[in-house]
């Protein structure tokens, strides 16, 4: 836990100081103390770093949350809100709303990201028998896989249809914090502090989920509220998630795998130490981004996926073909 | 009989693909514009319809070749060259180099992506004791798809502004600006790797009998199996050079071949899924150009709202009997 919080401190540091435009710690903490509006430092600083930060933090505890979540529920390492298409249903239903209002993607649209998530987690439930147990974890992930390819062709389709300026394209199909500052923040770090805590109460529920529906059962866990509970949960985490900063994929495939490793096997710990670990990494994949290729930026949401690529690989090598879900 | 409407459907839209467009052209024009070399639709058909359909004849050809040679290497339909990430991997290879500054040809280049790929998915999805688990060679390819795909979306950032826009067309799969010399680029090889396809067909037929089977009929299983992939590697190579990697017609194309034709041997099979490749290739241009009017979509972007619902149908009816 200590080494989590020490990895989000670092990052937060990073995220503040590093860019194409360092800034000094002094200066740093002068802006946010005596801003002037008129060194432009503390103007970089205030209006396109402390939004980043702000994104990085709500989307990346929002992901890692529900990455801890969905895995603990499925027990399936793959299961995660990016690769289950959850993410992309939420970026479609937004960018629908938005061609249906024809009001840009602003305001009250953005909320539409809630059902669309929901939504993409029944279908993937639904087709790949996720909940049932019995069914092989490789089916839920090719399901999803499915879905998320289905569903971003779709939000590709309505973004050339609106004819609308390619960088808006490129938010919606790949997740990034450099729009942060015209994201709806504050709403979005309510919504995942609710979920937060929504998660922490369910989480006994779960640590007796995993030892089975029967032993659950036993122990006095209604265990179709708590599933439904938990799944109302990842879906306002990955709504939140992507109003901020895009369809994001990966952090939630990391984040569990990380943070298990770290806080061991209880659901309230893994969930601490993912509040940390999520927004380390997805900060961490941004100040990379801002970096790697002066003057251009790589987006987060690609710095996250050129890592989690690789993570993908050697989780779904550890799966057994008949192993239960 | 069936082998006959298959081809007719073709025929009729690769015709209809050339007079649909935004200058709309009758029959007659066409034919004028085809053999008279004079008229209206001289230039519309010579210099932009036709090399762009031979271009989605040719690649949607090579993808179901490709697509069948290893869905039945495997015994799975769900082990398809684009599922496994090769087409990803052809992808990456090509803008690398373009990131790189080499020149080399792009058929070439795919090639090698396409072949490295396929190496590292084989070599990663192996384990001592279970050999090659086909849904797990899908999924580690699926990981490798995605790490590919990454990789290529972060060159992107890297190359100059013009360029940048035609490689970003190109990486979701696009018939855009083809000419005869793509034309060239995807039947030459294309041929030459079907007829080398032709020579094999008797081994692939062995192979899906089983390896012990096929090594006691006489056949170097082991040997014919990777002459087998590497060719079906070249044929996926082929097209993703000229048409970007395009999702899903070497999934589709082998079932959809056999579902239409009854074919049951490997070779009709083999000929079917060339056929119904073409068939969808040419049925998604088609409407990716006059879907939407004054808006060309991307080729990918079609074949993979195609796919995919087939492929969750798939995925569900698998399910259903236990294969899953």
């Amino acid at each position: 836990m200590r080494a989590a919080l020490a990895l989000l401190a670092a990052a937060v540091l990073l995220a503040l100081l590093v860019g194409p435009r360092p800034v000094g710690p002094g200066t740093a903490w002068a802006a946010l103390t005596a801003p002037d509006l008129t060194d432009p430092a503390h103007v970089v600083l205030l209006t396109q770093r402390l939004p980043r930060l702000a994104a990085g933090l709500i989307a990346g505890a929002a992901l890692g949350l529900a990455g801890v979540i969905l895995r603990g529920l499925t027990r399936n390492p793959l299961a995660e809100p990016g690769i289950l298409g959850v993410n992309a249903g939420a970026a479609l239903a937004v960018v629908a709303g938005a061609m249906a209002t024809g009001r840009g993607d602003g305001g009250l649209v953005v909320a539409m990201a809630f059902p669309g998530a929901l939504a993409a987690m029944v279908a993937v439930f639904l087709i790949g028998g996720g909940l049932r147990g019995g069914a092989g974890p490789m089916r839920l992930a090719l399901a999803g896989a499915v879905l998320n390819a289905l569903l971003m062709s779709l939000v590709t389709g309505i973004v050339l249809l609106r004819a609308e300026s390619l960088e808006v394209l490129r938010f919606w199909n790949t997740g990034s914090l450099s729009q942060a500052a015209g994201r709806p923040l504050g709403a979005m770090a309510a919504v995942v502090a609710a979920a937060v805590l929504g998660a922490l109460a369910v989480a006994p529920a779960l640590d007796n989920l995993a030892l089975g529906e029967a032993m659950a059962r036993g122990l006095g866990t209604r265990t179709a509220r708590a599933k439904g509970v938990a799944l109302a949960l990842v879906a306002a985490l990955a709504g939140a998630a992507v109003a901020v900063a895009g369809p994001i994929a990966f952090l939630g495939l990391m984040v569990p795998e990380l943070a298990r490793r770290l806080a061991g096997g209880g659901m309230r710990a893994q969930m601490g130490a993912a509040l940390c670990l999520g927004p380390a990494i997805l900060l961490a994949a941004d100040v990379a981004g801002r970096v790697v290729l002066p003057p251009g930026e790589v987006k987060a949401g690609v710095m996250t996926a050129l890592i989690g690529g690789p993570v993908f690989i050697w989780l779904a090598r550890r799966i057994r073909p008949g192993a239960l879900a | 009989m069936r082998w006959g409407a298959l081809i007719l459907a073709l025929a009729a839209l690769a015709a209809l693909g050339l007079t649909m467009g935004e200058v709309r052209l009758g029959l007659p024009d066409l034919w004028q514009g085809l053999w008279g070399g004079d008229g209206p639709g001289a230039l519309t058909v010579r210099i932009l319809r036709a090399p762009r359909m031979l271009v989605a004849l040719g690649a949607g050809a090579c993808l179901g070749l490709a697509g069948t040679v290893f869905q039945t290497l495997m015994r799975n339909p769900l082990a398809s060259p684009d599922l496994m990430g090769f087409t990803a991997g052809a992808a990456l290879a090509v803008l690398a180099a373009l990131a790189a500054g080499l020149t080399l040809p792009p058929p070439l280049l795919s090639a090698a992506g396409g072949l490295a790929a396929a190496v590292a998915v084989a070599a990663l999805a192996h384990r001592r004791g279970e050999g090659l688990a086909p849904l797990r060679l899908v999924l580690v390819g699926l990981g490798l798809g995605f790490t590919c795909a990454a990789a290529s979306a972060f060159l992107l950032q890297r190359l100059p502004g013009p360029e940048a826009t035609e490689a970003q067309r190109w990486i979701t799969g696009s018939l855009a600006a083809r000419g005869w010399g793509h034309v060239a680029q995807v039947w030459l090889p294309g041929l030459a790797l079907a007829a080398l396809l032709a020579v094999q067909v008797r081994a692939l037929t062995l192979l899906e009998l089983g390896d012990d089977l096929a090594s006691g009929l006489g056949l170097r299983a082991g040997r014919a199996r990777l002459r087998l992939a590497a060719t079906g590697v070249g044929l996926m190579a082929a097209a993703v050079a000229v048409a970007g990697p395009v999702a899903f017609v070497a999934l589709m194309a082998g079932p959809l071949g056999s579902a239409l034709t009854g074919a049951r041997g490997a070779g009709a099979r083999l000929a079917a899924a060339a056929l119904a490749g073409a068939l969808i290739t040419l049925a998604a241009d088609l409407a990716a150009r006059n879907a939407l009017p004054g808006v060309t979509l991307p080729l990918g972007l079609l074949t993979g709202l195609l796919g995919a619902p087939y492929l969750l149908w798939r995925l569900s009816r698998e399910m259903e009997r236990g294969e899953l």
